[in-house]
């Protein structure tokens, strides 16, 4: 398997304010990412996958261990990492056009003109081309998303980080949103790398889900999604459901597992 | 009809806002006319709004008020002005770099707790009684207010927007001027809106002791002779001045910020 990611023996702990306990969040922890994958971190809530991707988009720094992007040691942030948040993170003080084309502020790599195009493309892609206008406290949780989202494929990232995207929005925007999601992944094949505890969200979106412990993470089990159900499937909705939800299962009962082995330690 | 005007917590029309505004203006007049006129109180302890409004035309047309006026506005806002082209600039690096937060805080802290009329004399024995000493006072005053308010606007700026300029590719330059100050100017120039009001406070404070012009100095001196009538015109045009600035203030942000506009 081609490496595009390497996360190699990464491990992060918090020390508590008064530095006399310590909380290892992710014990000596390796991983390949291919490139143009999609790869869902699936776990129990506070199991440190969070911390793993924000150590990956350079948010957060290790403790020890490497992570290299096409080969390149990676330390701080830059614009190879795209991020998008769980909160809204565009801004209100720009319209979403501006918002959306603050993504190619930095870019020194396209004139422009064509900064302008890029904007326009991705402002169609996300479905927002009606609302170009508007200040982002006027549109809704979904919208403001999908800015965040175009916001971030603008800028040209190499891989795209998302910490839960859809966590905080209804049943019916995620839902449209997931979709939203597969269609811009087929034309843009973006390697990403998403976080959710979110099941189905998973299995839906997902080319390989790394299911993680409780914390401190570690890797578990990780499952080749389109070997079971083929994306395309998934895509059009035409999915096995049957395959479908036995995979859930199999997924649920494995975190279920590990919650109840951290109910039961503390 | 009155009965509408009283639901719990319920918005009320903004013409009806405005009428019961003045309504609160015209019931204080009525009440302290009525109290004024009626004898128990002698009028040189409190004079009609009539004297006093007489009073307020005799101080532009026979004492030169306007001049006093432009000398108060000026310190005012020369000192304002001083206070914020340094403090707006240190508050986002105290907010920024925890050193210069961690150097500075504890003695601004200790600073803006020294009553600043105590300083009064101090400056007058550095700076004499001309114009730098009200200067001063006014500065002291605002100055180590205004710093911690602005260092906290900033760090009040979401980490989010933060964190996505750095993976936008923005530097640490590029990210104070085209995110951290845009999101944190609406909220600092409201609070640069209630400084300018504190320096009002002093300013009559440095005029009443050492000054031979300006509003406070007038009213000061009228007071000698006893000139209530006088002496509350005066303060009531600094009430009305502050009124005026502050509706301008907030005319400019409603303006500029019209994105929170839900």
């Amino acid at each position: 398997m081609d490496k595009f990611i390497k996360v190699t023996d990464v491990t992060k702990t918090y020390w508590s304010e008064d530095r006399k306990t310590e909380t290892k969040v992710v014990l000596p922890l390796s991983l390949t990412i291919a490139e143009g994958e999609m790869v869902m971190f699936l776990g129990p809530s506070g199991c440190g996958k969070t911390t793993l991707m924000r150590i990956i988009g350079g948010l957060e720094k290790q403790d020890q261990g490497s992570i290299t992007l096409a080969g390149d040691l990676l330390a701080g942030p830059d614009r190879r990492r795209g991020m998008v948040f769980q909160s809204y993170s565009s801004f209100p003080w720009l319209r979403v056009r501006e918002n959306i084309k603050f993504g190619t502020r930095y870019r020194k790599d396209v004139s422009a003109a064509e900064k302008e195009e890029i904007t326009d493309h991705y402002m169609g892609m996300v479905g927002l081309s009606a609302y170009s206008d508007f200040y982002t406290n006027r549109i809704s949780g979904g919208m403001r998303q999908r800015v965040a989202i175009a916001r971030t494929l603008a800028s040209s990232p190499d891989i795209l980080l998302m910490d839960e995207p859809f966590g905080a929005l209804d049943a019916q925007t995620r839902e449209h949103l997931q979709f939203q999601l597969m269609d811009i992944n087929k034309s843009e094949k973006k390697t990403t790398i998403f976080v959710t505890h979110d099941v189905e969200e998973a299995i839906l979106l997902a080319d390989r889900v790394v299911i993680f412990s409780a914390r401190p993470a570690r890797v578990v089990k990780e499952i080749d999604v389109n070997a079971v159900i083929p994306v395309e499937d998934r895509r059009n909705n035409t999915a096995d459901m049957q395959k479908f939800f036995s995979l859930r299962n199999e997924i649920l009962e494995i975190i279920r597992a590990e919650y109840r082995q951290t109910v039961e330690a503390t | 009809m009155i009965k509408s005007l009283f639901v719990f917590r319920h918005a009320l029309p903004r013409k009806t806002e405005i009428i019961l505004g003045i309504f609160g203006f015209i019931l204080f007049l009525t009440i302290w006319h009525m109290t004024a006129s009626s004898g128990v109180i002698r009028p040189e302890f409190l004079p009609t709004p009539f004297a006093v409004a007489q009073a307020f035309v005799r101080l532009f047309t026979e004492r030169d008020f306007a001049s006093d006026i432009i000398v108060s506005v000026g310190r005012v806002w020369f000192a304002f002005l001083l206070s914020v082209v340094i403090a707006v600039p240190l508050g986002l690096m105290m907010s920024t770099y925890r050193a210069v937060g961690a150097i500075l805080e504890p003695f601004i802290d200790f600073l803006r707790y020294l009553p600043v009329p105590a300083l009064v004399p101090l400056l007058v024995i550095w700076f004499g009684v001309g114009e730098t000493s009200k200067i001063a006072v006014l500065w002291m005053g605002t100055f180590f207010q205004l710093i911690l308010l602005i260092a906290d606007d900033t760090k009040r700026v979401p980490t989010e927007y933060i964190e996505s300029g750095h993976t936008l590719g923005a530097s640490n330059g590029q990210i104070m001027r085209h995110i951290i100050i845009p999101a944190a100017l609406p909220n600092m120039i409201d609070n640069l809106r209630i400084t300018l009001g504190w320096c009002w406070t002093y300013l009559i404070i440095a005029e009443i002791v050492a000054a031979n012009s300006g509003i406070g100095h007038m009213i000061w001196s009228l007071r000698r002779f006893v000139k209530t009538p006088e002496v509350m015109a005066g303060i009531i045009a600094i009430g009305i001045i502050g009124l005026l600035t502050d509706q301008a203030f907030r005319f400019a942000h409603a303006r500029l910020f019209s994105y929170q506009r839900r």
